[in-house]
């Protein structure tokens, strides 16, 4: 049973210092969202690279997200 | 012909009038983007009399026109004496003393070697450019052909030699100004007989220029004639003040044709009649035609001045009557 | 160094016509320097006609492969195997390279993915400049250091001419008047002058004007001409 927007693919590239962080406590505080974002942590968001990106929209990826 | 020269250079006409000392006289005409003759008969029938010798230009502004031996040589027909202009942006130095063969063959006795506007500001802008040469090297490789009978790779004519009277442009006011007169002194040293300079329309400035040029003795060795031009509006003033490079008009000269056309200060072109825009032009045109006449009078008395080189680009009608209000007419007679 | 810029997408997917498999060639050296053709703009170019291809309905094949210097046959036979595989060659290197690799791989079409623009330097980051024109005559000895033939947009060896205005060139702004350069140095550095010598017209037979250039040097040849004959 998945609806439209579950086969949405978003990647979400985040900094583990911050981004990560908050949604690891998100998590542990039961916030919901979406499952169609997958998160992809980054060590920080200035790891963020052109090739990666354009990798993930090449396999398919609706959308990216950095968040750092 | 020896023992009749006198110990002239070439004899041309202009050559005549400089060294008879004459405050000499030239113009300018620009031939048509077309092959009509009719063009330049035109022209110079509003300019024969009123000067000694007529500018013709090369490709002007990189633009293609009329060349300018084509036209000087319908110019000659016609009775009036032609400088030709030759630039090194459209030939290597083979195409330059060709058609300086071709040019002498012809009749024409004065050149002015220019290194030419760059082709990006004409109508070929991806055109590829020459510059084998600079201006320089191209007054010293004439000079050459005409005192040495030699051609630029050293080697002899076979035959007539092409004898020309050479001139070459100064801008007094470009950047960098220090180098200015050492750079017409390297010209001089070239072999340049007469220049003619851009624009004037700051007097004290081409003054102090002017004594620079006296202290290097220059005046003594090549005949200098200043370039002057009637203005058509404030608008034109302001332009060439603005954009031109090496041209400075001073606020002085701008005012006087915002005087002119203060009968219509304010007022849009849109906002005018056709009657009063022509009205406004004319009187625009009546004080650009005076102030020019004014520039000429306080250039005169700057020492060292052999001459007025008058730039009417398509206004050839303006140089009647600057040339009667300087008090230069009629031209005087050379033998 | 050599200085590249890349050519419009559009451009290169109109050279790779319908091949199915493109093999993008980057080079380690100068162009790699300049960000226009190393290994990263070779992936990068790769993933973007990999989707481009797919969005226009012919999805192709590609893949990339960077060599130290695609100028030099030795770097070129460490990708034999890649090339022989690909339909296409999209070579990201200069002028040189890509006829290198033509001549390397006769058998394969070879076309360019950049536009060698010039020899220049970065004189800050992000921004190239042109220094030389490869006259095959230096006269920076004259002139200061500072090139008036690759420089001054006429090539003036008796400049400035009258279109220098408060240092910049009449056809830019953004163009350095290279005669206020050189005047300016020649007189800070009490040269001034070399300024005031007429200097003759160049030989231009040496420059790109006698043809294509060669040079041979016996002393680092392995076998002489005269030897092998």
């Amino acid at each position: 049973m998945s609806t439209e927007a579950d086969q949405i693919q978003i990647i979400a590239y985040c900094c583990q210092h911050c981004a990560y962080a908050a949604a690891d406590l998100a998590g542990g505080l039961r916030m919901q969202y979406s499952p169609s974002v997958k998160i992809v942590e980054l060590p920080c968001s200035g790891r963020m690279d052109v090739i990666a990106l354009l990798e993930a929209l090449e396999q398919g990826a609706d959308g990216i997200l950095v968040a750092g | 012909m020896s023992g009749k020269d006198n110990g002239y250079l070439v004899g041309s006409h202009l050559e005549k009038m400089l060294r008879a000392g004459h405050f000499a006289v030239t113009g300018e005409l620009g031939p048509p983007q077309s092959a009509d003759p009719a063009v330049i008969h035109e022209k110079a029938a509003l300019l024969k009399g009123y000067v000694d010798a007529v500018n013709i230009t090369d490709n002007q502004t990189a633009i293609v026109r009329m060349s300018s031996i084509g036209a000087g040589t319908l110019v000659l027909q016609d009775g009036l004496e032609p400088v030709i202009q030759m630039t090194c942006r459209d030939r290597n130095r083979l195409a330059i003393q060709a058609d300086l063969l071709g040019a002498y063959a012809l009749g024409l006795r004065n050149l002015l070697c220019l290194t030419g506007d760059h082709q990006i500001f004409g109508n070929h802008p991806t055109a590829k450019n020459v510059y084998d040469m600079d201006s320089l090297q191209m007054v010293q490789m004439v000079t050459d052909m005409r005192d040495k009978a030699i051609f630029q790779c050293g080697d002899e004519f076979k035959g007539q030699t092409a004898k020309f009277l050479v001139g070459a442009a100064a801008a007094p006011f470009a950047d960098p100004t220090p180098f200015r007169p050492l750079r017409l002194a390297k010209k001089v040293k070239a072999g340049a007989n007469f220049i003619q300079t851009q624009l004037i329309y700051d007097i004290e400035a081409f003054a102090a220029y002017m004594e620079k040029v006296r202290e290097l003795g220059l005046h003594e060795k090549a005949y200098i004639l200043a370039g002057v031009g009637p203005l058509k509006s404030p608008g034109m003033a302001k332009y060439m003040k603005k954009n031109v490079p090496g041209i400075l008009v001073p606020d002085e000269v701008i005012d006087r044709m915002l005087e002119a056309g203060k009968e219509w200060a304010g007022k849009k072109a849109a906002d005018l009649s056709p009657e009063e825009k022509k009205a406004r032009s004319k009187a625009w045109q009546t004080e650009g035609i005076q102030v020019c006449i004014d520039l000429i009078k306080e250039i005169q008395k700057i020492e060292g001045v052999a001459g007025i080189h008058i730039m009417a680009i398509e206004w050839e009608k303006a140089v009647k009557p600057i040339v009667e209000g300087a008090g230069l007419y009629p031209r005087p007679e050379v033998n | 160094m050599i200085i590249g810029e890349q050519k419009p997408l559009d451009e290169i997917q109109g050279l790779l016509e319908d091949a199915e498999k493109v093999l993008v060639v980057g080079c380690g050296t100068c162009v790699t320097v300049c960000f226009a053709g190393g290994s990263r703009e070779a992936q990068i170019l790769s993933s973007s006609l990999r989707m481009s291809s797919k969005l226009n309905g012919h999805p192709q094949d590609v893949s990339d492969v960077t060599v130290q210097r695609q100028c030099e046959w030795e770097y070129l036979d460490e990708i034999e195997k890649e090339v022989a595989e690909a339909d296409i060659i999209l070579s990201l290197a200069c002028g040189i390279g890509v006829q290198a690799m033509a001549k390397h791989f006769p058998e394969k079409w070879v076309v360019p993915g950049l536009n060698t623009t010039f020899l220049g330097i970065p004189v800050e980051q992000g921004i190239w400049e042109e220094r030389c024109a490869a006259c095959g005559d230096c006269v920076l000895g004259l002139t200061g250091g500072i090139c008036p033939i690759a420089r001054c947009s006429k090539s003036l060896l008796n400049g400035p001419c009258g279109g220098s205005e408060d240092g910049h060139c009449e056809i830019d702004p953004d163009i350095p008047c290279a005669w206020q350069l050189i005047y300016d140095r020649l007189t800070a550095m009490g040269r001034e002058d070399n300024l005031l010598e007429l200097q003759p017209p160049k030989n231009w037979q040496v420059s790109r004007d006698g043809g294509p250039r060669k040079i041979i040097r016996e002393d680092l040849r392995l076998i002489s001409d005269e030897l092998e004959s």
